[in-house]
């Protein structure tokens, strides 16, 4: 199956690959496949932080016009596209419909645009990029071990979600004899490149947050790091253009390392040699009234604040999934484990200077259902 | 502790009382031993069982008839190989071709063997011997020849160990050696058990293509009590804590019972309890395959002691001090969470992981590794029992409700009609009785008319009576 040459001769394109999930796609398809011709499609050229190989070619284009996708797509005439252009609301936007309307277009519409161009452009093989999210739908549930058969949302409170809900159902729906198209659902990402997770969970031991805990902190999570998913999107490529096996289905794809959260930050501070002196546990329920008072107090002010109903319970909240249908008809299996994928994050982190957006944990929690 | 020790005890802690109380009331064995019908070697080795063994003999009594003289059988044969063994006062040259043999001696007419120091506890189980063998002839020639195959190569293994102890340096250095003492230690006689509960029939006999999962079934008790024996080993110079790990925490083995080096200590213990934890999840499984209630209870009692165990030795230090034990009132409740169904087990492993997740702490260089290790053990639960499934969640989605749901739905209803009905009968009777009540009142001429006036000028109580007043005299 995983022979270097079903690639060989493929052209590939990858949108929005110079992001965080879309480079690291780039890249373990040119390790694996040298031959393959990758064409990235994204808004903004290759960032520093988010290397690409030297010999894929980038082309500025913006998904959410029609015309433009049309016309990228009829002059590279790719074999296999990759979309992993999207975007999830950041943070405190993602339980508000602040920005429903751009959330729409690059989702949804952009989505339909490149799914369109693509059928059009003699496309074999569409894979897109997902989030575990778009099943996790009333928040009041747990969900424990979650296959591909339980249903997605398209009216989830968390907008964002449902809207790549509503993509990924438009991407499904259009798989065909000519065209074969499958989805990926990543749980939450870190990895190199991933300038949100680590850094604000590190950021937390500045600001004397990390003794806190919501409800009991042993709700287990899911966590992808950003290479697992990238081999993801390239067996995905390799099953579309030969047994199609994968065709018109959707993967839940992760580390299959159900850890808690509160674990995964303790981790982190370790790592830089800071454990909680203490620890302070807050009952769910009384984090629950505070987030209701906070969110009464963004209604009164207008200014956004961090703590909300939603974010409590995400913190508390169960989700991981089942990596069984990845690796009965992808042959995913984790290749980073966690342990490693997360020192290989904090030596980078220690090494640099930058200077990080201090987020706040609780907001982090939140964000932490969402894939970037 | 003594008597008067655990009544103060155990009336402090009531739940524990209620444990034991429970086990010893409502604990039916699914097979009881027939003893009448038995044959005076059968009772001499019933009599040896209960001897050498206080925890198994329990258990193994209340086996299925077609197993129990067989297991009562195989586990004397080995407790015999295993005195022969531990005796130190054996010298090499009489000892190795004693265990290397001792699968022959099964099929000898009234062997037995009386070179044992006097000291040693199950010394008269070898001078009795030939009961045993009387018994382990009459058994079915299938589970003969399982019980001879795996003497034979527990015989081997402990003769190639004793020959290795007297040549050579035989501490346990890399986790591979661990494993492979554990397996001859435990790991057989997990084998010899499955292979029996097939032969019956009373396992699936795919277990037999999974040999791993039996292997992790010994492995998993044997390594428990390597971690809760440390201490009571250490001075009886026993190390099988593995070198390589260790070594990673002290650089002498001694180190480990020092003051100073407690955090290593504790560190190391907790390297060795995650290295226990990694057979959790195949020991359920192997559980799964189990057919039969007794075969299940006889398998589940020991891993769920064994969880429990562990996660009482996890991060204790006690364990480098004394000889630490779960109390009779928590194995009084394993045994009867052991003794249900597999679920019910699952649900207690799952209490039991927790634990050991809760006491977990990121001063800990495994600190990761557990809390992964526990996760998984979760995540394989619920694998195996779902809490909730997908046809539901759809429902849900949906907004529809199951069969089940409608139907409570429905009885609720009717309940509340019941009830509504009821209060109105009643408000109906109390109507008509005070209606009667005042009717009555009328006839007998009460004055309404004058109460009602009174009421309204603000008179509710009837005068006070005039204070008599006591005229001088």
């Amino acid at each position: 199956m995983s022979d270097k040459t079903i690639l060989g001769s493929k052209k590939v394109l990858v949108s929005g690959g110079t992001g965080f999930v879309g480079s690291a796609t780039v890249r373990a398809l040119a390790d694996k496949h040298p031959s393959c011709a990758i064409t990235i499609i994204d808004r903004s050229p290759p960032r520093p932080q988010h290397v690409v190989p030297e010999k894929t070619e980038f082309m500025k284009v913006d998904i959410t016009s029609p015309s433009e996708v049309s016309k990228a797509l009829q002059m590279i005439r790719p074999d296999a596209v990759i979309h992993t252009a999207g975007i999830v609301p950041a943070l405190a936007d993602r339980f508000g419909r602040r920005v429903e309307r751009e959330v729409w277009k690059i989702n949804v519409q952009g989505t339909g645009n490149m799914l369109d161009a693509a059928a059009k452009s003699g496309v074999e093989a569409f894979i897109y990029t997902s989030t575990c999210c778009v099943t996790t739908d009333d928040m009041r549930l747990p969900y424990p071990n979650i296959d591909e058969e339980w249903p997605t949302s398209q009216t989830s409170l968390i907008y964002g979600e449902s809207k790549v809900a509503a993509a990924e159902a438009l991407v499904l729906k259009a798989s065909s004899s000519h065209m074969a198209t499958c989805s990926l659902r990543p749980s939450v990402l870190f990895g190199p490149g991933d300038y949100q997770l680590v850094p604000s969970i590190h950021a937390c031991i500045a600001k004397y947050e990390t003794p806190f805990i919501i409800g009991d902190g042993l709700n287990l999570w899911d966590v992808t790091h950003v290479s697992n998913i990238a081999d993801a999107h390239v067996l995905a490529v390799e099953n579309l253009v030969t047994s199609r096996t994968a065709a018109g289905e959707a993967f839940f794809i992760q580390n299959n390392e159900p850890i808690t959260f509160r674990d995964f930050c303790l981790v982190i501070w370790a790592h830089f040699g800071h454990v909680p002196p203490f620890e302070v546990h807050i009952p769910e329920g009384l984090a629950y009234v505070a987030g209701l008072v906070c969110e009464m107090a963004t209604w009164v002010t207008g200014r956004t604040t961090t703590l909300s109903r939603g974010s409590v319970r995400d913190a508390c909240a169960v989700r991981y999934a089942s990596g069984d249908k990845a690796n009965a008809i992808l042959g995913y299996e984790a290749r980073i484990g966690i342990e490693e994928g997360m020192r290989l994050s904090c030596e980078v982190r220690s090494h640099s200077k930058r200077i990080y957006t201090h987020l706040p944990l609780i907001c982090l929690m939140s964000m932490a259902g969402v894939s970037g | 502790m003594g008597f008067i020790g655990n009544a103060i005890y155990l009336a402090f802690h009531p739940t524990q009382l209620r444990s034991i109380i429970q086990w010893k009331v409502w604990h039916n064995p699914p097979h009881e031993r027939n003893a009448k019908n038995d044959t005076e070697t059968q009772i001499i080795c019933y009599k040896f069982l209960d001897q050498t063994s206080r925890s198994f003999s329990t258990v193994i009594k209340e086996l299925h008839p077609e197993l129990l003289l067989p297991i009562t059988v195989f586990y004397l044969v080995l407790r015999g190989l295993d005195t022969i063994e531990d005796d130190t006062s054996i010298p090499l040259e009489t000892k190795e071709p004693l265990l290397r043999n001792f699968k022959d001696f099964l099929t000898q007419d009234g062997w037995n063997f009386t070179g044992n120091r006097p000291e040693e506890k199950d010394r008269e189980l070898l001078v009795q011997f030939q009961n045993v063998i009387t018994e382990f002839k009459n058994m079915k020639p299938a589970y003969q020849a399982i019980v001879k195959d795996i003497t034979d190569k527990m015989g081997n293994g402990m003769a190639d160990y004793c020959v290795k102890a007297a040549t050579e340096d035989a501490s346990v250095k890399t986790i591979e050696e661990y494993d492979l003492y554990c397996f001859y230690v435990a790991g057989l006689v997990g084998e010899g058990l499955t292979r029996l509960f097939v032969e019956a029939e009373f396992g699936n006999p795919a277990l037999m293509k999974r040999p791993e999962l039996q292997k992790s079934m010994g492995l998993f008790l044997q390594k428990t009590n390597i971690i809760r024996d440390i201490r009571e080993d250490f001075d009886d110079e026993r190390r099988f804590w593995p070198k390589e790990i260790w070594s990673k925490h002290v650089n002498e083995f001694e180190d480990l019972f020092k003051p100073e080096h407690k955090e290593a200590a504790l560190n190391c213990n907790s390297e060795m309890v995650l290295n226990a934890l990694e057979h959790v999840e195949e020991c359920l499984f192997y559980l799964a395959g189990l057919r039969e209630q007794s075969v299940f209870n006889f398998c589940a009692i020991p891993q769920s002691m064994a969880i429990a165990t562990l996660e009482l030795c996890f991060r204790n230090y006690a364990v480098f001090e004394r000889n630490v034990k779960i109390t009779k009132g928590d194995a009084c409740e394993l045994m009867v969470q052991s003794t249900q169904n597999l679920n019910v087990l699952c649900q207690t492993f799952r209490r039991l992981t927790r634990a050991i997740h809760k006491k977990n702490t990121p001063k800990d260089p495994n600190f990761l590794k557990i809390s992964i290790t526990c996760g998984k053990i979760e995540k394989f639960i619920e694998t195996i029992f779902p809490s909730q499934n997908a046809e539901d969640a759809k429902r849900r989605v949906s907004g529809e409700l199951s069969k089940e749901e409608l139907e409570k739905r429905k009885a609720e209803a009717e309940n509340k009609s019941d009830v509504f009905f009821l209060l109105a009968i009643m408000g109906v009777i109390i109507l008509i009785v005070a209606g009667v009540m005042v009717a009555a009142a009328w006839m007998l001429g009460a004055r309404f008319d004058l109460a009602w006036q009174e009421i309204r000028s603000g008179n509710f109580r009837p005068p006070a009576p005039k204070s008599l007043t006591h005229n001088e005299l």
